[in-house]
């Protein structure tokens, strides 16, 4: 493992539950500036957990999370936000009366920016996902599934993150659309730099575009590594790529 | 139109359909009355159990249910389900459009020249003064339930705080009804926030049970607490509004004799007309500029996803509080208002009817639209007049009324949310034109 100065965001040790069943069973995890991470793992592995807990809900039990070296582990959820962390959530989770406009708006509104600032970020979500443009009067329960996650994405671009965390934003897509996805993310990173933690079950797609990865199983990293070298790891490709079962 | 043949083809509609249709409706009715209606028991002169049949009324009930699922049925064909698609003529449809755009100011220029065409009518005045201010109250409530989405059936307690806070403000210390008017409102907005503390963390039908408690506990309050609110008594003597000072009276300082015009009593009534007008359309114009800030955004992100918000750094604790706040201040303005049109006040004018008649219009009128909820209040409280009459049938009506409403617009009477953010550079595409997504 390459261990950078300070991370951006440093997980050590977390521990999460729901009421007695233990979902996070002391999890470490490091994301770089920069970098695009991708967290693998079976239904019920504790992925969405992990997302959870970074902010807030459930809170940790055990362990820290730091941002830029800051404990914000019992910081409330709105705060964290204000730091500048974005989450296009599992299920996606638009306002469906609310048009795709307004709904990129409240992307922007707890955040403190200039209108400019505004517009330019506004540009940029039209530039990366030119449906939204064409759909911004259109109210957001209208949209396809897959316009629904560019939405999602664009909302919590909108907030200027200095890290984004997407859980599972290939989710029910068309393999085409979920390629546009993933393609705007690596956008995102190259062109942006923008910090990305990617939580995912199409474990193919995800370790391809991440620089580097970790398989998650039963609450516990169990694996870590480059994307490229988990994606050749005899029993990654078992797990998740061929439909074989993890032992 | 060019509507594909799939979305205007219906279910099966035969008459066999809609025979059987009703024979299962009947046969329900028969099932539900033969042992309420169809076997009458009473208890006999010495305790025993005595009953007699009446098949005559059992059968006439479910002929009735019979008859009246076939009607319910072809009204529904002729109407139309309600998802589906409606195929309008174009030209009754720019018709329509041309009405909904001129509909906002045409009434309201009516309602600004009612005390002018109906001068000499004080009971139409009087009337146009109740239904102003269930508008504002129906606006007022608006933003609790139509825009934050919280489901407030304690509503009346805020009317009652304003009503008590000026009532007692003017009677035991002589002060004019413009410096309690926004000590009422801040009054309630306070009682908004206390109620509010508590209910955080719920939602829903929960939410509701606790604010209908509240509305109760307030009205007890009221009752119970002799000293200061005079319980069942009420409060009497309430001074009437003035003037910015000048007594709207007969005496030689009053309105008429500084004009030098008549004496009329319904001087007065006018004022309070245009005086309940300013403060509806107050409300009004506070919650549409609210919706376009931030705030009201928050409000109706909240109503619908309260986990989405969160993740987006919205506080919900201070916007809810300030969705109740906000909402009961105009609540308490409304209060302060019916204190001092009826001069007296007492704790039977803040039941819990009036609570569900005001969310009643509001849910009508189409939750967060303002225009839907002022022709409900017009229609609600015009409509109870003009039922008077019938007395022991007006509920029944109302009561079809509503049920009718929500099967065919079960968003209300207008439905439509209009929304708020625009493109400033692009050019804009309606969203009629654009077709809705399929996934």
């Amino acid at each position: 493992m390459t261990s950078a100065p300070t991370p951006l965001l440093a997980i050590r040790g977390l521990r999460a539950a729901y009421g007695k069943i233990e979902a996070l069973k002391g999890v470490d995890v490091e994301i770089n500036a920069g970098e695009i991470v991708a967290l693998i793992g079976a239904n019920g592995a504790g992925k969405s957990t992990l997302m959870m807990t970074i902010f807030g809900k459930p809170r940790a039990r055990a362990g820290q999370i730091l941002f830029e070296g800051r404990d914000i582990t019992d910081m409330p959820t709105h705060e964290i936000a204000h730091l500048r962390i974005a989450q296009s959530p599992e299920g996606r989770r638009i306002f469906p009366r609310m048009s795709v406009a307004e709904n990129l708006q409240m992307g922007a509104d707890s955040t403190e920016c200039s209108d400019a600032e505004r517009e330019a970020m506004l540009q940029r979500v039209f530039t990366l996902f030119p449906r939204l443009k064409e759909r911004y009067a259109q109210r957001g329960g209208t949209l396809s599934g897959g316009e629904q996650q560019m939405l999602a994405i664009g909302r919590a671009l909108m907030s200027r993150p200095r890290l984004l965390l997407l859980d599972e934003p290939s989710l029910g897509l068309a393999p085409l659309i979920a390629r546009q996805i993933f393609d705007a993310i690596r956008t995102l990173n190259r062109q942006d730099g923008l910090t990305v933690l990617i939580v995912e079950q199409n474990a193919n797609h995800a370790l391809k575009l991440a620089h580097r990865g970790y398989v998650m199983v039963n609450g516990l990293i169990t694996l870590a590594g480059t994307g490229a070298e988990l994606l050749q790891r005899p029993e990654i490709r078992a797990a998740y790529l061929e439909g074989g079962r993890h032992g | 139109m060019t509507a594909p043949s799939t979305n205007t083809a219906k279910p099966a509609t035969g008459i066999l359909a809609l025979l059987k249709t009703a024979f299962i409706n009947a046969l329900v009715a028969l099932v539900l009355f033969s042992l309420m209606v169809g076997i009458r028991t009473e208890a006999g002169s010495s305790g025993q159990l005595t009953y007699w049949t009446r098949f005559g009324e059992l059968a006439s009930l479910v002929a009735i249910v019979f008859g009246g699922s076939i009607v319910i049925e072809l009204l529904r064909q002729w109407i139309g389900p309600t998802g589906a698609e409606k195929l309008v003529p174009p030209a009754l449809q720019s018709g329509m459009s041309l009405i909904g755009r001129y509909l906002t100011p045409a009434l309201l220029i009516f309602t600004l020249l009612v005390p002018v065409i109906f001068y000499d009518q004080r009971y139409i005045l009087d009337l146009a003064i109740l239904v102003l201010t269930y508008v504002m109250l129906g606006w007022g409530l608006n933003v609790v339930v139509g825009l934050a989405g919280l489901l407030d059936l304690g509503y009346v307690a805020f009317y009652a705080v304003g009503a008590y806070s000026y009532g007692l403000l003017a009677t035991n210390f002589g002060w004019s009804f413009w410096i309690c008017l926004p000590l009422a409102g801040i009054l309630a907005a306070f009682w908004g926030v206390l109620l509010g503390f508590p209910v955080l963390r719920l939602r829903g039908d929960y939410l509701a049970i606790v604010t209908l408690a509240f509305g109760e506990i307030i009205r007890l309050v009221i009752i119970n607490w002799q000293e200061l609110t005079g319980g069942p008594n009420g409060v009497s003597g309430i001074p009437r509004p003035t003037f910015f000072g000048i007594p709207l009276d007969n005496s030689d300082e009053g309105f008429a004799a500084r004009l030098g015009i008549e004496y009329s009593p319904t001087h007065r009534i006018v004022f309070l007309f245009y005086l309940i007008l300013a403060l509806a359309l107050l409300t009004n114009w506070v919650t549409i500029r609210l919706r376009r800030l931030p705030i009201g955004r928050a409000w109706e992100a909240l109503r619908e996803d309260e986990v989405a918000c969160r993740a987006l750094g919205i506080n919900t604790t201070t916007t809810k509080l300030t969705a109740f706040a906000t909402g009961a201040m105009f609540g308490g303005f409304a209060g302060a208002f019916f204190a001092t049109r009826q001069g007296f006040i007492s704790p039977e004018s803040f039941t819990f009817q009036e609570s569900a008649l005001v969310l009643a219009i509001v849910v009508l009128g189409g939750m967060g639209s303002q225009l839907g909820v002022a022709l409900a209040a017009l229609a609600m409280i015009g409509g109870f007049e003009l039922f008077r009459g019938l007395e022991t049938y007006r509920m029944l009506v109302f009561g079809m009324a509503m049920v009718l409403i929500m099967i065919w617009r079960p968003r209300g009477l207008i439905g439509h949310r209009a929304p708020t953010v625009f493109l400033t550079k692009a050019q804009a595409i309606s969203s009629d034109l654009v077709k809705e997504g399929h996934g």
